[in-house]
C-alpha cells in the first residue's frame, strides 16, 4: 500500500506538470485542444489525490505501522475518528492534505468558471499547478508521507498527542487549511489576468466568492484554535500571539482587507492595484504562514521540529512568487489605472481605503512582532524577544479605530457625504455610543480601552440596527407586511450588503469580548481539604482530590464547591489526565463556569494526594462567551452574503413561509442588537449608480416601466419609469432587467411572468393580477406561525415546490433565468 | 501632480516617523533578552536589572518548595553556570528536577545580585514540541 501512496503522489507530479505546461501553451497557441488537455490533466490530479489520500486514511484504520507516518501519529487502541484525522496531524500528512485540498478546489474553481471566464482558465490551471507541483515536490523529494520503516513494521504506533486527541483540535487544522488553501483560487485567478491582460473587473466576480468562502474557513479555524487552546490549554486566555497563531491571522487580515476593497473597485473602479497586490500579499502569507509553521525558524509551542532543507526549499517558492507577482504587476500597470479619483474623505471609498490602510498595518505589524526575535539575533547578536503586552499595546487601539469605521463606514455616502446626510445617518448612533459613554463613566469603568471599546461597540450596533430598521420599515410600507417579513426580504434583496452587516455585528461582539478582558482577575493558590478562597464574588472550597483510572489514562480530580452570595452555585473538577504512553505529559482538564457575564475557570496545576492539596488556577474572564458568540454570528452573516443568487430567488419565491420560519431567529438577532428607535424616512442612503440609465427605447419599454412598481421604498411607490433619483440604485437595476428582456423579444406577458418569477411577489406591479390566490399567500404564515413549529417545518417542506402558476413558467425560461442572474450579478 | 505628490510625501514621512518613534519607546518597555545561563552569568553586572528570558536546565535535585505554599526556590545551570531562581505560583508539569529528566526551562524576569526572580507566570518549561516525537 505504501508504494501505491508513493506512486501516487510522484504520478500527480508528473500530472500536475504537464498540466501547468500544455496550459500555458494552448493559451499562447490558441490551441483549443492543448487547454482542454490541460484542464483534464489538471482535474486528473485530483482524482490522483483523492486516491492517494483514501490510501493514506485506509492505512490508519487498518494501522499499517510500516508506514513512519502512521506509526508516529497514531495506535491501535485510538478511537476511529482520531485516527482520520492523524492524516494531517503530522509535517508530511498535513502537507499532503494541503495538496488534495488545492486540487479540489481548484478543479471546482475551473469548473465553474471554465465558461465565463475562458480566457483566463489556462493561467489559472497553470499557477494553481504550479503552486501544486512545489508541495508535491517537498514530498516526493523530501518528506514522503508514504515513507516506510527499512526495519520491518512497527508492533503498534506511538499515537496522537493526547493535547491534540480534542475534536476542537481535530477540526481545527483542516477548516484553518481550507482558509489558507482557498486563498489560492484568487491568487490564481489575479495571476491568470494579469498574465492575459483582462484586468477589467471580471477577474473579481470569480473570485470574491472564493475570497468570502476562504475568508469564512480561516475566521473559523482561528476560531477553533482559540476555543482549543481556551478549553484544551488550560493558561486562562486563548490568544498569545503566538507566532503560529499570529501566522494565521496575516493573511486574515489582508483577506478582510480585499473583501472590503474589492467593493470599491466595483462601484467605483478605484484601488485596482491594490486589490491585485492584496490578492497576491494574502496568498504569500498564506505561504509563508506554512513556512513558519514548518521550518522551525521561530520558536513556538506549535511549531513542527525544525528542518533546514525545508526552510530553504520554501524560500526559494516565496521568491519566486514574490519576483513573478509583482513583475506582472508591474508590468501591468498602465492597464491597473483607476478610472476615478477619490472625490472628499467623507465618503464610503474613504472610510474603505482608512480600513485597508489599517488592515495592511496590522498585518505588517504583527509581521514584525513575529519576526522580531529573528531579526534582532541577525542583526545585533542579541536575541530580543517581545511578548503579549508589547502586540496587545499596539493591537488595542489599531482594534478600537476598525471598530470605528465598521461603525462610520456604512454611513457615509459613495463619492461624498454632504452635511445633512451626516447628521441623518450619525444622529442615532453618535447618541447611543455617547449615552453609552456616559453611562459606563457614570459606573466608574477605566476608560482606556475597555470604555472606549463598549462605547464603539454601541456605536456600531447602532449603526447596524439602524440599517437594518430603516431599510426594513420601508419595506415593510412597500410590501404592506409585517417588519420580520420585510427584514427577511431585505437581507434577501441585498445579501452581500446586509450579510456584511451581520458579520460586522459579530465584530462587534469579538470585540466586546475582548474589552472584557481589562477586567480580569486570577490567582494561584494551594488549597488543602476543607479551605476556602475567594475571587472575585465566588468563593471555592477544596472538598478532597481524588485519584481514579479508566483503563486509557489515570484521572486525579479537584472537588471544588463554588458559592456565591452564601449558597453554593456549583461543583467544579478539575482535573489532570495522565495517558497510558504520555504520562510525562499530563493533559491539564479545565473546570469551567460558563456564563454571559463572566467565565470561572479552573485548572489543577499540581496536587499532593496525601495530604489532599490541590493547586489551584483560578481566573474570572469577563464576557469571554461573547467572542465565541460572535464568530458564530459572523460565521452567519457571511453564510448569508455566501449564498448563491438562486438561492436567494428560490427563498424569496416562497418568502411568506420562509418568513414565519425565520422570524424567530431574527427576533433573537434582534434582542441582541441595541434596537435603536429610528423613524423610516424616504431617501435612505441609497447607492450612487454611475452606469447608464435605461431609457425606454421601444414603445413596450415604455409601456412596461410605467407598469412596474419600484421597489427601492425611497420613491413611494413610483413606476421604475418615473423613479430616476439618483440615489435609487433599485429602480436603475429594474430598468436593466426590463432592458435585458426587451432585448430578448419577450413579449408583455412574459415580461411580467420572469418579473413575477425573479421577486415572487407581485410587489412590484402597480396592479396585482391575481388577488385571491394573493390573499391566500401572504395569509399562510400567519396561520401557519400559530399552529407551532413543527407545523411550519411541514408546511415549508411542502412549500418548497414553487407555486403553480410560476411553474411552467420558470420550466420553460430557466436558461434565460440563469441568464438574468448573470447579468444582475454584473450590476449587483 | 507635483504639489500632490509632496503631500503624500509629506504624510507618509510624518507617519512613518510617528511609527517608528512609537515602535521604538514601547519596544524599549516590551522586550526582552533572550539569553542562556552562561552567557548571563560570566558578565552578571551588565545584565543585572534587564529584562530576561532565561533559557538553561534545572539542577538535578535542587527544587525545594515551601510546605503549603507556591514559593519555589531552585538552581538553573547551563554549560557548568549556576544561578539561583525564585518563583511563587503554579508550575508546569514538566518542571522537573529528578535525576533523567531535569526540565529544560525559560525563565522570564530580572536579575539581582541574590539570584533571579521570576515573574509570575514566568516559569516555561520546553518540550520538545506539542507535535512531533524527540529525534
Amino acid at each position: 500500500m505504501a508504494s501505491l501512496g508513493s506512486f501516487l503522489l510522484l504520478a500527480s507530479f508528473v500530472v500536475c506538470s504537464y498540466a501547468a505546461v500544455v496550459s500555458v501553451v494552448g493559451a499562447r497557441r490558441h490551441a483549443r485542444r492543448l487547454v482542454e488537455s490541460g484542464i483534464g490533466a489538471f482535474y486528473l490530479v485530483c482524482a490522483l489525490m483523492t486516491a492517494a489520500s483514501a490510501v493514506m486514511i485506509n492505512a490508519f484504520l487498518t494501522g499499517d505501522f510500516s508506514i513512519q507516518y502512521v506509526a508516529h501519529y497514531s495506535d491501535s487502541v485510538q478511537p476511529l475518528f482520531y485516527k482520520i484525522t492523524s492524516y494531517w496531524g503530522g509535517l508530511d500528512g498535513s502537507i499532503m492534505f494541503w495538496v488534495f485540498l488545492l486540487s479540489v478546489f481548484g478543479s471546482i474553481a475551473v469548473y465553474v468558471n471554465r465558461e465565463r471566464h475562458r480566457e483566463l482558465i489556462p493561467y489559472v490551471v497553470t499557477t494553481i499547478a504550479t503552486v501544486q507541483m512545489f508541495f508535491l515536490y517537498l514530498m516526493v523529494v523530501h518528506k514522503n508521507p508514504f515513507l516506510t520503516y527499512l526495519s520491518g513494521p512497527r508492533a503498534d504506533g506511538e499515537g496522537l498527542n493526547p493535547l491534540l486527541q480534542n475534536f476542537y483540535m481535530a477540526i481545527h487544522p483542516p477548516s484553518l487549511y481550507t482558509g489558507f488553501v482557498g486563498m489560492t483560487i484568487p491568487f490564481a485567478f489575479g495571476i491568470a489576468a494579469l498574465a492575459t491582460g483582462h484586468l477589467d473587473d471580471s477577474w473579481l466576480r470569480a473570485v470574491r466568492r472564493w475570497t468570502m468562502f476562504a475568508w469564512l474557513f480561516l475566521s473559523f479555524g482561528l476560531f477553533l484554535g482559540m476555543i482549543w487552546a481556551y478549553e484544551e490549554l488550560g493558561w486562562g486566555g486563548y490568544w498569545a500571539w503566538d507566532p503560529v497563531e499570529n501566522a494565521a491571522l496575516l493573511p486574515w487580515f489582508t483577506a478582510t482587507a480585499f473583501l472590503h476593497s474589492v467593493m470599491v473597485q466595483e462601484r467605483r473602479s478605484m484601488l485596482r492595484v491594490w486589490n491585485v497586490v492584496l490578492v497576491i500579499v494574502t496568498f504569500f502569507l498564506t505561504i509563508f504562514g506554512t513556512f513558519l509553521t514548518r521550518s522551525g525558524i521561530v520558536q513556538s509551542v506549535h511549531a513542527f521540529g525544525s528542518d533546514p532543507v525545508l526552510a530553504w526549499l520554501f524560500t526559494g517558492f516565496m521568491v519566486v512568487i514574490l519576483v513573478v507577482s509583482f513583475g506582472l504587476v508591474i508590468w501591468r500597470l498602465p492597464l491597473l489605472r483607476a478610472r476615478n479619483d477619490l472625490d472628499s474623505w467623507m465618503s464610503r471609498e474613504a472610510a474603505f481605503l482608512v480600513n485597508n490602510w489599517i488592515l495592511l498595518f496590522s498585518a505588517f505589524f504583527v509581521l514584525f512582532g513575529t519576526m522580531f526575535p529573528t531579526l534582532s539575533e541577525a542583526v545585533t547578536g542579541n536575541r530580543l524577544t517581545v511578548a503579549g503586552p508589547f502586540f496587545n499595546k499596539w493591537m488595542t487601539p489599531i482594534a478600537l479605530v476598525l471598530l470605528f469605521l465598521t461603525g462610520a463606514g456604512p454611513l457615509l455616502a459613495w463619492r461624498k457625504s454632504t452635511l445633512s446626510n451626516l447628521v441623518y445617518q450619525f444622529m442615532w448612533p453618535a447618541i447611543a455610543c455617547l449615552g453609552t459613554a456616559a453611562a459606563l463613566a457614570a459606573l466608574g469603568v477605566r476608560v482606556w480601552a475597555s470604555g472606549i471599546c463598549f462605547s464603539l461597540c454601541a456605536l456600531v450596533a447602532a449603526t447596524i440596527a439602524q440599517e437594518f430598521f430603516r431599510g426594513a420599515n420601508i419595506r415593510r410600507r412597500n410590501t404592506g407586511t409585517d417588519i420580520f417579513t420585510a427584514l427577511v426580504g431585505l437581507v434577501g434583496r441585498n445579501k452581500r450588503r446586509y450579510g456584511g452587516y451581520i458579520a460586522h455585528l459579530g465584530f462587534v461582539l469579538i470585540l466586546l469580548g475582548f474589552g472584557g478582558m481589562g477586567f480580569n482577575k486570577d490567582t494561584q493558590v494551594p488549597l488543602k481539604a476543607g479551605e476556602d478562597v475567594k475571587i472575585g464574588r465566588y468563593t471555592l472550597r477544596n472538598t478532597s482530590v481524588k485519584v481514579s483510572d479508566d483503563g486509557q489514562k489515570q484521572m486525579v480530580t479537584a472537588y471544588l464547591a463554588v458559592f456565591a452570595d452564601g449558597k453554593q452555585i456549583d461543583t467544579l473538577y478539575p482535573a489532570k489526565w495522565f495517558f497510558r504512553k504520555h504520562e510525562q505529559e499530563p493533559t491539564t482538564e479545565v473546570a469551567i463556569r460558563r456564563s454571559l457575564a463572566e467565565d470561572l475557570y479552573v485548572t489543577l496545576g499540581g496536587y499532593e494526594v496525601g495530604t489532599q492539596v490541590a493547586n489551584l488556577e483560578i481566573h474570572v474572564n469577563p464576557l469571554v462567551n461573547w467572542v465565541w458568540m460572535g464568530f458564530g454570528i459572523l460565521a452567519l452573516g457571511t453564510g448569508i452574503a455566501l449564498l448563491p443568487e438562486r438561492v436567494y430567488a428560490f427563498a424569496v419565491a416562497r418568502m411568506p413561509i420562509e418568513a414565519a420560519a425565520t422570524t424567530t431567529a431574527l427576533t433573537l438577532i434582534l434582542a441582541i442588537l441595541f434596537a435603536t428607535p429610528a423613524f423610516a424616512q424616504p431617501g435612505m442612503s441609497g447607492d450612487q449608480n454611475t452606469r447608464t440609465s435605461f431609457y425606454a427605447r421601444t414603445d413596450l419599454e415604455k409601456q412596461l416601466q410605467h407598469e412596474i412598481v419600484c421597489t427601492c421604498g425611497a420613491c413611494g411607490h413610483a413606476n421604475i419609469g418615473e423613479c430616476r433619483k439618483d440615489a435609487c440604485a433599485t429602480s436603475h437595476e429594474m430598468r436593466g432587467e426590463l432592458a435585458a428582456l426587451i432585448d430578448q423579444g419577450k413579449g408583455h406577458d412574459e415580461i411580467i411572468q420572469a418579473f413575477l418569477a425573479k421577486y415572487g411577489s407581485e410587489e412590484m406591479l402597480g396592479a396585482p393580477i391575481d388577488k385571491g390566490f394573493n390573499r391566500l399567500a401572504w395569509l399562510v404564515p400567519y396561520l401557519l406561525g400559530a399552529t407551532g413549529a413543527a407545523a411550519i417545518g411541514f408546511a415549508a417542506v411542502k412549500w418548497t415546490r414553487k407555486p403553480d402558476v410560476q411553474e411552467e413558467n420558470v420550466a420553460i425560461d430557466s436558461a434565460l433565468e440563469e441568464r438574468i442572474d448573470d447579468e444582475l450579478r454584473d450590476l449587483d | 501632480m507635483t504639489h500632490r505628490y509632496i503631500k503624500i510625501g509629506a504624510t507618509t514621512a510624518v507617519l512613518v516617523a510617528a511609527f517608528m518613534g512609537l515602535m521604538w519607546s514601547t519596544l524599549r518597555e516590551g522586550t526582552e533578552y533572550y539569553k542562556h545561563v552562561d552567557e548571563v552569568m560570566t558578565d552578571q553586572q551588565a545584565w543585572q536589572g534587564k529584562r530576561l528570558q532565561l533559557h538553561g536546565h534545572v539542577v538535578t535535585n535542587s527544587i525545594m518548595r515551601k510546605p503549603n505554599t507556591l514559593e519555589y526556590i531552585f538552581k538553573v545551570q547551563n554549560n557548568g553556570q549556576v544561578v539561583n531562581a525564585r518563583y511563587t505560583g503554579i508550575v508546569p508539569d514538566t518542571f522537573k528536577d529528578t535525576p533523567g529528566s531535569e526540565a529544560e526551562v525559560v525563565l522570564k524576569g530580572t536579575l539581582t545580585s541574590d539570584g533571579f526572580h521570576t515573574e509570575p507566570n514566568g516559569v516555561m518549561a520546553k518540550c520538545p514540541s506539542k507535535y512531533e516525537k524527540k529525534s
